[in-house]
């Protein structure tokens, strides 16, 4: 089989009917855009939920009379958790300091005494920001020797885990309507462009073409289609974002692996949709 | 060479063909006389594989269709030419390179596929043509360029389904002229026809088919017996 000859078939075909071509790569393109948008929505409101939960800590008090060697094997200890990012050591003071700093009051002044105790500041990983992950890790803490007692924003790690459940569940159930439409179009639109040259496939058939012969110019010309598309679809969607992040939202984050991913799904989507509907004119 | 055992095919709603035996043998010239709907496409359809019997089997060359693999189809339309009414030509493509198609679906080299198509050319009397547009042809050019593409791959056999039905008398008499020429070096002939006028013109063994049945079977002799259909 001449590769050469199937390839230039390809790019012939796209070139002789260029308008139907044109009309396939644009719709592919809008479709794509769409989809982008949607994962670039769905990157930002996780990011947003995780930035969030990067605040969440949990403060383990400590006994007054636990000694320094203690102290750091306690800390070796929950530093070694696999939930566990970060462990910072609060000491009174540290604690009677910030105090001042957030209320504006001398407490030591006021009590004759500093009534703060030292305390070990957890901080999570954020694959581990679930609220039942967080109620072991601290119960896992509080049966640990020299710790007082353990708290943490219970109240705000399950308010925030709930949106952040259904935002997921909204944006993935609308993700997959979506993708669903966007196959159909896609599929659709090269169907057409395959239908308009039927006489062709067949007159191929006729003269002993074997199927994959028959195919081939096809398939590749569904992912030129699908290429075309997807950089188009791509670059919108990098434009859109960079024009958020300029002038509305500038945190917005542009995952550079977006652009790829979108023109992997165009040629990907490009592939599969001209191999199902060539695949129809290819009974026997 | 080309054999049919009881053959009948059945769509949705009637009998496009009941019982049909019949065989053609290597090198003959056949027709396929009847009216509209009378069988003569689904017999040819039948040989190139583009249909199947409900019922017998069908003989071309090695393959039966009873056994024949997809993946054989394409091998078994290599050795059958087949030539329409309606020319089934790429209107994109100059009559050259519709010719040098049919070569390179079957992965020829470049090299062959010029002096083969410049040889059809020659055979067919488009020589001077070879760079003309389909649309620029007249209906007999048209005609012989389908011809040409029929025989690019040396099929023993050339099948052709109403040539002549879009074609004026005297360019119906040269395309029949044409396919007898293609005969006598040796290729196969079944020509599907309504046109006696055709058969006694140029009369070689003919196959009267009415309604899906081979109603009789005439020979080159006695085709002045044909009055009308």
């Amino acid at each position: 089989m001449n590769l050469f000859f199937l390839i230039k078939e390809g790019f012939i075909g796209l070139k002789r009917a260029r308008f139907s071509a044109l009309i396939s790569i644009i719709s592919i393109g809008l479709a794509l855009t769409l989809l982008g948008l949607f994962a670039l929505l769905g990157q930002n409101l996780k990011d947003i939920f995780f930035r969030f939960y990067k605040q969440i800590e949990i403060e383990a008090f400590l006994e007054p009379t636990l000694d320094n060697k203690s102290l750091n094997s306690l800390k070796t200890k929950i530093q070694g958790m696999d939930q566990v990012e970060e462990v910072i050591y609060v000491s009174r003071e540290d604690a009677l300091k910030e105090f001042q700093q957030t209320f504006g009051q001398d407490l030591q002044q006021l009590l004759n005494e500093n009534p703060l105790p030292a305390s070990l500041r957890i901080k999570i990983k954020s694959d581990f920001s679930n609220p039942l992950i967080i109620d072991n890790l601290v119960s896992q803490i509080k049966a640990l020797k020299g710790i007082q007692d353990v708290i943490y924003q219970k109240e705000i790690v399950r308010f925030l885990h709930k949106y952040f459940k259904i935002g997921v569940l909204v944006i993935t159930s609308f993700a997959l309507i979506l993708l669903a439409v966007i196959i159909i179009l896609i599929f659709n639109t090269i169907r057409l462009t395959i239908h308009a040259r039927s006489a062709i496939i067949q007159i191929m058939r006729l003269v002993g073409a074997t199927n994959l012969f028959i195919k081939t110019p096809f398939i590749i010309e569904g992912i030129l289609q699908g290429l075309a598309g997807g950089i188009l679809g791509g670059s919108i969607v990098i434009l859109i974002g960079h024009l958020i992040r300029d002038i509305i939202l500038p945190e917005t984050a542009i995952p550079s692996i977006l652009f790829y991913a979108i023109l992997a799904t165009g040629v990907f989507l490009g592939f599969i949709g001209s191999t199902i509907s060539v695949n129809k004119y290819l009974k026997y | 060479m080309i054999e049919f055992y009881n053959v009948s095919v059945k769509s949705s709603n009637r009998n496009l063909l009941s019982g049909a035996s019949l065989k053609i043998n290597k090198g003959e010239f056949v027709y396929l006389i009847g009216k509209t709907g009378a069988g003569k496409t689904t017999l040819l359809r039948l040989i190139y594989c583009d249909l199947f019997p409900s019922t017998g089997n069908v003989i071309v060359d090695k393959f039966s269709s009873s056994t024949i693999k997809k993946k054989q189809i394409p091998y078994l339309r290599r050795k059958v030419g087949v030539v329409f009414q309606d020319f089934k030509l790429l209107p994109d493509r100059n009559v050259y390179d519709n010719i040098a198609f049919a070569l390179q679906a079957v992965g020829a080299r470049k090299r062959a596929i010029k002096s083969r198509v410049l040889s059809l050319l020659t055979q067919v009397g488009l020589n001077h043509k070879r760079y003309h547009m389909p649309t620029t042809l007249s209906g007999g050019e048209k005609q012989r360029a389908a011809i040409a593409r029929a025989l690019a791959n040396e099929p023993f056999i050339l099948l052709a389904d109403e040539p002549t039905g879009n074609l004026d008398p005297e360019a119906s008499r040269g395309i029949v002229e044409l396919l007898e020429k293609i005969n006598k070096s040796g290729t196969a002939v079944c020509m599907a026809t309504h046109n006696y006028e055709l058969i006694r013109y140029a009369p070689h063994r003919t196959i009267v088919l009415e309604n899906g049945l081979i109603r009789r079977e005439i020979d080159s002799k006695n085709i002045s017996s044909i009055r009308s259909l």
